[in-house]
């Protein structure tokens, strides 16, 4: 690291001032993208969590300085008794709770935010490579972080789309159709894996559910294809497929 | 570090009631812009937290520095931290539509919990300067709005299965994401099988609905399109 960012490195007004904007820079660059998507976490979000985050490192540092400082006395009389990463430690279980509030379960066993949940985790110990000075590996981070939800999130929605495996919910006339829906299924070459019958029925739905977890028979197989296919039975009332 | 700051740092009955007084400042300003948004945590709330904090932050220093007690000053302090997360999880609510609210709140009230740990421990400049982060996080950055192509929900009425396959391709080749495919049969009088499909639409840049509609009934089979 070049000399010229020395005193960056040291603990100084200068460089706590860095720090923090450093902090709150990088979490609204990945919260700007989130917001963009329209995720529940947006710019705010971030930015705040990454400012508190870097505070933590910062306010540690700041101990230790006074400890080595001013209080040096009393710390020469009482004994060294500090540990540097207390705080920060705390701030990622912390965040942990307050990150599994994005957490969402649907009705039929569909669980979202849990990519909000973990890229606010990621954002905050980016927070904290920030207070501690690590500005090589905030500016990793930040751009990892920016792959991951950015680029590669639309990549991996496309490629559920192309999988083997797929889940969907039908709703049907009665329950004894069930057995030839999953014949037709299987007329398609696809095997039947899981079968949920939803007993406590959706609100506003008057028929019986089932979420169905099925294989294509081949690779590539048209998700929409096999949807059309079951919806055409005369008993099908409402199918849509599920995915996470 | 700022010197003038320096004969404030050790603990007497006047350095505490300045960081008390300090934290209400701090915590009050955040708390205020909460209150006048009529947000779940307001001005008390913020206010409690953050001499909450800063007296957690006090007991530390002054087990360590005035009872000369061997512990480490900051470990009763930063379990505020943890206990922050789970009150700010609290104000995070579950809406119908699927989304959350109060996540901003709850982030806020975090960072200024840690502020309070700042200005218990005496470490004011980082107190302020976050503060004024946070203030101009909330207020300046709570004006702006993100730009984004919203989704739209369309229902196609159709015979013949093959009919949603022409349509999806459709979509596919003007660069429009399916986010959600639900189809509804119902056979009518004549025993011909109708379908209805509710689909979730992304476009990557912005569609004219109108066009789109009139592109969509135009396919063979298509009985009509709705835009909801």
């Amino acid at each position: 690291m070049g000399s010229a960012f020395a005193f960056l490195h040291e603990f100084n007004i200068v460089s706590i001032l860095v720090r923090l904007l450093l902090a709150m820079a990088c979490g609204g660059v990945i919260g700007y993208g989130r917001s963009r998507k329209k995720q529940n976490a947006g710019l705010r979000t971030y930015m705040l969590t990454a400012i508190g985050a870097c505070m933590s490192v910062l306010l540690t540092l700041y101990e230790y300085e006074m400890m080595t400082g001013q209080w040096a006395p009393i710390v020469a009389e009482v004994g060294m008794k500090f540990d540097a990463s207390r705080y920060s430690a705390q701030v990622i279980s912390g965040i942990g709770f307050l990150a599994a509030g994005t957490i969402l379960s649907s009705g039929h066993q569909q669980v979202t935010g849990l990519t909000t949940a973990a890229g606010l985790f990621t954002s905050v110990c980016m927070g904290m490579a920030a207070g501690a000075g690590m500005y090589d590996c905030v500016i990793f981070v930040l751009i990892i972080l920016f792959i991951v939800l950015d680029v590669m999130y639309p990549m991996e929605s496309a490629f559920k789309r192309k999988l083997r495996n797929m889940t969907i919910y039908v709703e049907f006339s009665s329950i004894e159709y069930l057995d030839e829906i999953t014949d037709t299924i299987r007329a398609e070459k696809a095997t039947v894996y899981d079968i949920d019958v939803e007993r406590t029925k959706r609100e506003g739905s008057k028929y019986p559910a089932a979420v169905i977890v099925l294989q294509m028979g081949r690779e590539n197989a048209s998700h929409s294809g096999m949807l059309s296919t079951i919806a055409e039975l005369p008993y099908v009332h409402t199918i849509h497929e599920l995915i996470a | 570090m700022i010197s003038a700051f320096n004969g404030l740092r050790d603990i007497n009955t006047a350095t505490i009631l300045f960081r008390m007084v300090l934290a209400i400042i701090c915590g009050g300003l955040i708390g205020i812009e909460r209150s006048i948004k009529n947000r779940p945590a307001g001005f008390r709330t913020h206010v409690l937290i953050i001499i909450g904090a800063t007296t957690a932050s006090l007991i530390g220093h002054y087990i360590y520095l005035i009872m000369n007690l061997p512990t480490d000053m900051s470990r009763l302090p930063a379990q505020v931290i943890t206990g922050l997360g789970f009150i700010g999880a609290g104000t995070i609510i579950v809406t119908g539509s699927r989304t959350v609210k109060g996540l901003t709140t709850a982030a806020g009230l975090w960072a200024t919990g840690i502020v309070g740990l700042a200005i218990g421990s005496g470490f004011y400049e980082g107190a302020i300067v976050s503060t004024f982060m946070i203030l101009f996080a909330e207020i300046v950055l709570g004006k702006i709005k993100i730009k984004r192509v919203k989704p739209f929900r369309c229902i196609i009425n159709y015979q013949h299965k093959e009919t949603l396959d022409h349509i999806l391709r459709y979509c596919k080749d003007r660069n429009i994401a399916i986010k959600a495919l639900q189809i509804e049969g119902e056979t009518d009088e004549s025993g011909v099988k109708v379908y209805s499909a509710f689909v979730t639409l992304q476009p990557n840049n912005e569609v004219d609905h109108d066009g789109f509609v009139r592109k969509l009934e135009s396919f063979d089979n298509v009985i009509n399109a709705v835009i909801r």
